[in-house]
């Protein structure tokens, strides 16, 4: 792996990442993020990549201190660079303890994890919505039902930026709406947003999450649940504001097709751990031969227009994501893999692969590239 | 949050799979176990009362042994003429027990019917329902019982009757949400569009899959409101009357000798009211916490 | 600023409600009216009987009452009377119902709507605390706590109450018979029955029960993990869907509730309020007090859900769009 050393223009960087939850009925922990490393470059989209329940949108929500729910851990090292200062948001938490623990140890846990989210978020009241910002998925359901779209705005706004004045902050509200390309914005800003579509929402929350010009912005599944036309335009709204803004994306989906138009590097997560990283166009590249089964598995599942022309079968990728409670030996990719021949079949089941670096920033968990 | 990277038909299936007991939180055993003896204590003083098993004849006076303090003989004392406590606060659960029962059933079924005709006809039918019932809770239970008792000086099992009819309405109104949001999720369109009868949708699958939590839970709460409503009857002398011995009646009883200085009168039925108060609502607590723990947690 | 509160069908829903509150308090009416036909013998037996025997003298009190009439036209002018504030008079004192209603109902309401705010101060903070899930065994305890003073008998707890600042610290005289004009001079008096209330009423553990329940979902909706993620406070975003509204609906759900205790509370302190009036009148079978007194509760009660609606209107910017209670 890298050495512990940050990289001036890199805005992010997410080394060794656990995310683990304790389950009361199995008692185990469920590990959602399993030693997760990447890092974000100023100006640059990462997409997060896998199929749902690999643990991506924990990934984005530990990032951000978001998740509180419950007995769990959260370790590694999470660097954010900002206005050339690095700070560690996982500083002083516990060292991860094992995975078979029982159940009083667990409180100890509990106790701890108590302990570190009271710091938590005093370390990250500065950087929630200033530093980075999030959209969701869902955007009606993130969206507060109970207080107008300009109000909520606005509210961005008064927190993270030098405008203190009500009425000011409601102007620049309209104008974040404009931005975002939505037809009259000064009446949309009364709106409440039930009243809104979800493709609107969904700009709602751009607007909302740009407002206080973040050094970062995540964007979890920013277009699972709207209508593909709509999807589109989003995807096109934030390739835009990218180019104007030089913004610097997170981007968390399962949808290549949205990966292929926006990233420029990409992390392909199974299982709770990344299992191909490289540029896009070190992986997406028809030329290079080498790329992880599951990279190529989730590929091949996306119809190109030919093969639904010649009316082909969609390829799904057989079976199901492992459950991430059990731990296993071998190669979690295993089950399904369809590349497994007779050579690494044997150490496949026997130990888990590590990252190996296999081109220029190109990095892959899989016993077929060590050749 | 949990729920998102479980994957949704496992997550069904794996809670079927662990049983109840170990899905439970160590708070919630501990309120049930505390429900449950109470539960045991009211059931076992009720048929020792029914029996006739009890040590002492709770309605002989006895003058020779007034106001004893607790000792081996009277566990917990006599009262002011000589008639042992603990035998009366045994035989005063039968003041309400029964009745209770009553009360309660009355309560679940026309609740449990109400509130599944009108949650699941909608329209008319529910409106007409609705209306009745926002007509019962209009009024204040006990203003209601005090009219009853100013015009027909009922006995208890016709106080109870209204008691049990003034609580159909909560009962309703809980079956009704859950019904709606069931349609709401298409559960029931779901079962028609399976060929299931109507008669198993309402009955098996909304009934007993979804709201036996409800009912279990009203239940226990009903009993904890009828224990109020029987004591506070009673303390006002319109209950059970002296010399027959109910918890709300002996803590009257005991007043002058409260302000007198000697609590033990007064504050042992309390106690018992207490305790079983609580008992109630910690198990009816307890036992939505272990019933509707996928939808928490 | 513009603002958006949409006057006209707010104005439409609780003109809605207004109109079922109101058909709501005829139809208690008619239910009174008949349970008063339907009361075994005659419902004057008792007042007649004590002023005399004689036939003469009995029709014409029967007269003076009006029951020789139709039951509709009886109906009519009792609601007439109604209307117009005459409650008749009572069996007991002979005086006007309403007069003395209003004078004592004035008292239970400072009772309820004191004990009411009693019973908030202490399950709000409560359901708050258990709600976030950060110290499981504060909230444990404080649950617990909580049941236990829900589950107290009122009365006890009223001697309880009565015995330490009666006899240990001297601040009243017991049991005042001019309680009327005794809780002007001594606020203790006046605080310690609101006070034993509020705490005995029962209510406590379905208002922390409720509101723990509300309050949970609110938190894991997913607007208030995006509020957090964009840096603002999570209680100014789900006040109003997690604290307001189910405070509103304890209220309005309550109020029937406390109404009941205050009968008993009432009761323990000699406190002048319809509660102990209607026991009177229950124990006397003083027929029109205690029709009033149901007829004021029923108003008192419709109230309560009336301004329910109002804040729900106000709060929700959906229930005023639909025009529909949520």
């Amino acid at each position: 792996m890298e050495k512990k050393k940050v990289v001036i223009n890199e805005v992010l960087k997410v080394e060794d990442l656990r995310t683990y939850f304790y389950s009361y009925a199995k008692e185990a922990f469920i590990r959602s993020v399993d030693s997760v490393s990447f890092s974000i470059r100023k100006g640059e989209v990462l997409g997060i990549v896998g199929e749902s329940g690999c643990g991506k949108s924990i990934t984005a929500q530990s990032v951000l201190g978001l998740i509180t729910d419950g007995p769990g851990i959260i370790s590694g090292n999470i660097f954010l660079t900002h206005n050339g200062k690095t700070i560690n948001l996982l500083e002083g938490l516990p060292d991860y303890v094992s995975v078979k623990t029982k159940r009083k140890a667990i409180l100890e846990i509990a106790k701890d994890v108590t302990g570190w989210l009271k710091r938590s978020e005093i370390l990250m009241k500065g950087i929630r919505g200033k530093v980075i910002s999030m959209i969701f998925q869902n955007p009606k359901s993130a969206l507060n039902p109970f207080i107008t779209v300009g109000e909520q705005i606005a509210e961005s706004i008064l927190l993270h930026s030098s405008i203190s004045a009500k009425k000011e902050a409601i102007d620049a509200a309209a104008k974040w709406l404009e931005r975002v390309q939505i037809d009259s914005p000064s009446m949309r800003l009364y709106d409440y947003p039930f009243g809104l579509s979800g493709g609107m929402c969904q700009r709602v929350m751009i607007a909302m999450a740009l407002s206080s010009e973040p050094a970062l912005l995540i964007a979890d599944e920013p277009t699972t649940g709207l209508d593909v036309t709509i999807q589109t335009k989003i995807i096109e709204l934030l390739k835009q504001l990218k180019e104007e803004l030089n913004l610097t994306i997170l981007l968390i989906t399962h949808d290549m097709s949205v990966i292929m138009q926006l990233a420029d590097r990409i992390a392909v997560m199974y299982g709770g751990r990344i299992v191909e990283y490289g540029l896009k166009r070190e992986i997406m590249d028809s030329s290079s031969f080498i790329r992880h089964p599951y990279t190529i598995a989730l590929l091949n599942s996306q119809p190109t227009v030919e093969e639904i022309k010649m009316k082909e079968r969609l390829r799904a990728i057989k079976g199901d994501v492992p459950d991430t409670i059990t731990l296993y030996r071998g190669c979690r990719f295993y089950e399904r893999c369809d590349l497994k021949n007779d050579r690494v079949k044997k150490k496949c089941k026997e130990a888990e692969p590590e990252m190996i670096e296999i081109g220029v920033g190109h990095y892959m968990r899989c016993y077929l590239a060590e050749g | 949050m949990r729920t998102r990277y479980i994957q949704r038909g496992a997550e069904v299936s794996e809670f079927s799979q662990i049983p109840i007991w170990r899905r439970a939180n160590k708070k919630d055993l501990i309120q049930i176990g505390f429900g449950l003896f109470v539960v045991f204590f009211v059931l076992s003083s009720y048929i020792t009362a029914v029996l006739h098993l009890l040590p002492y004849d709770p309605l002989k006076i006895n003058l020779k042994e007034m106001m004893q303090s607790p000792d081996y003989r009277h566990i917990l004392g006599t009262d002011f003429m000589g008639r042992d406590i603990l035998s009366r606060i045994i035989v005063g659960s039968q003041a309400y027990f029964m009745p209770g029962l009553l009360s309660i059933i009355i309560a679940l079924f026309f609740g449990i019917m109400a509130g599944l005709v009108s949650g699941y006809n909608g329209g008319m039918t529910d409106s007409i329902i609705s209306y009745i019932l926002d007509l019962i809770d209009s009024i204040p239970k006990m203003v209601i019982i005090l009219l009853a008792i100013a015009f027909f000086r009922p006995g208890i099992y016709f106080i109870m009757l209204i008691v049990g009819i003034t609580n159909i309405p909560t009962v309703a109104s809980l079956i009704k949400s859950k019904v709606i949001f069931l349609k709401k999720r298409n559960f029931i369109e779901a079962g028609k569009a399976l060929g299931l009868k109507t008669r198993d949708i309402i009955f098996k699958h909304i009934l007993w899959y979804n709201c036996k939590a409800i009912v279990i839970i009203q239940a226990t709460l009903g009993m904890a409101e009828v224990i109020l409503i029987e004591t506070s009857l009673s303390y006002l002398g319109f209950g059970v009357q002296e010399p027959e011995p109910s918890w709300g009646n002996m803590v009257a009883a005991g007043k002058d000798y409260f302000f007198m200085g000697d609590f033990f009168l007064s504050t042992a039925p309390a106690a018992a009211i207490l305790i079983s108060i609580l008992g109630f609502y910690l198990l009816g607590d307890g036992l939505n916490n272990l019933l509707e723990w996928r939808r928490k947690r | 600023m513009k603002y958006t509160i949409l006057w006209k069908p707010i104005l439409k829903l609780v003109l809605r409600e207004f109109f079922i509150a109101i058909l709501l308090l005829l139809s208690v009416s008619i239910l009174i009216f008949s349970i008063l036909k339907l009361a075994p013998g005659d419902p004057l037996h008792i007042f007649i009987n004590i002023q005399t025997q004689n036939p003469e003298e009995i029709a014409a009190i029967k007269r003076e009452f009006g029951l020789d009439r139709s039951i509709a036209v009886q109906y009519l002018s009792w609601l007439n009377n109604l209307i117009h504030g005459n409650f008749g008079n009572s069996f007991r004192t002979g005086r006007p119902v309403f007069g003395e209603l209003i004078k004592v109902g004035v008292n239970t309401l400072i009772l309820t709507i004191g004990s009411m705010i009693v019973t908030l101060l202490i399950a709000i903070p409560i359901a708050v605390i258990s709600s976030l899930r950060r110290c499981p065994f504060l909230s444990w305890g404080l649950t617990l706590f909580a049941y236990i003073l829900s589950s107290l008998p009122v009365f006890w707890l009223g001697y309880i109450a009565i015995y330490i600042f009666t006899k240990k610290f001297n601040l009243f005289p017991f049991l005042s018979a001019g309680a009327a004009s005794g809780f002007r001079i001594n606020w203790i008096y006046f605080l310690l029955p609101i006070i034993v209330l509020g705490i005995g009423n029962g209510s406590i553990s379905e208002i922390i029960r409720h509101m723990r329940a509300q309050l949970e979902r609110v938190l894991s909706e997913d607007y208030i993990k995006a509020a957090k993620a964009k840096g603002a406070s999570i209680w100014r975003h789900s006040f109003k869907e997690g604290i307001l509204i189910p405070v509103t609906t304890m209220i309005a759900a309550k109020i029937p509730f406390i109404l009941g205790g205050a009968v008993v509370v009432e009761q323990v302190f000699n406190w002048p309020g319809m509660g102990r009036l209607a026991w009177q009148a229950a124990l006397d079978r003083d027929y029109p007090v205690i029709m009033g007194i149901t007829i004021f509760a029923a108003v008192v009660v419709h109230l309560g859900r009336l301004s329910q609606t109002i804040v729900f209107a106000f709060v929700n910017p959906q229930t005023s769009e639909k025009g529909e209670a949520a």
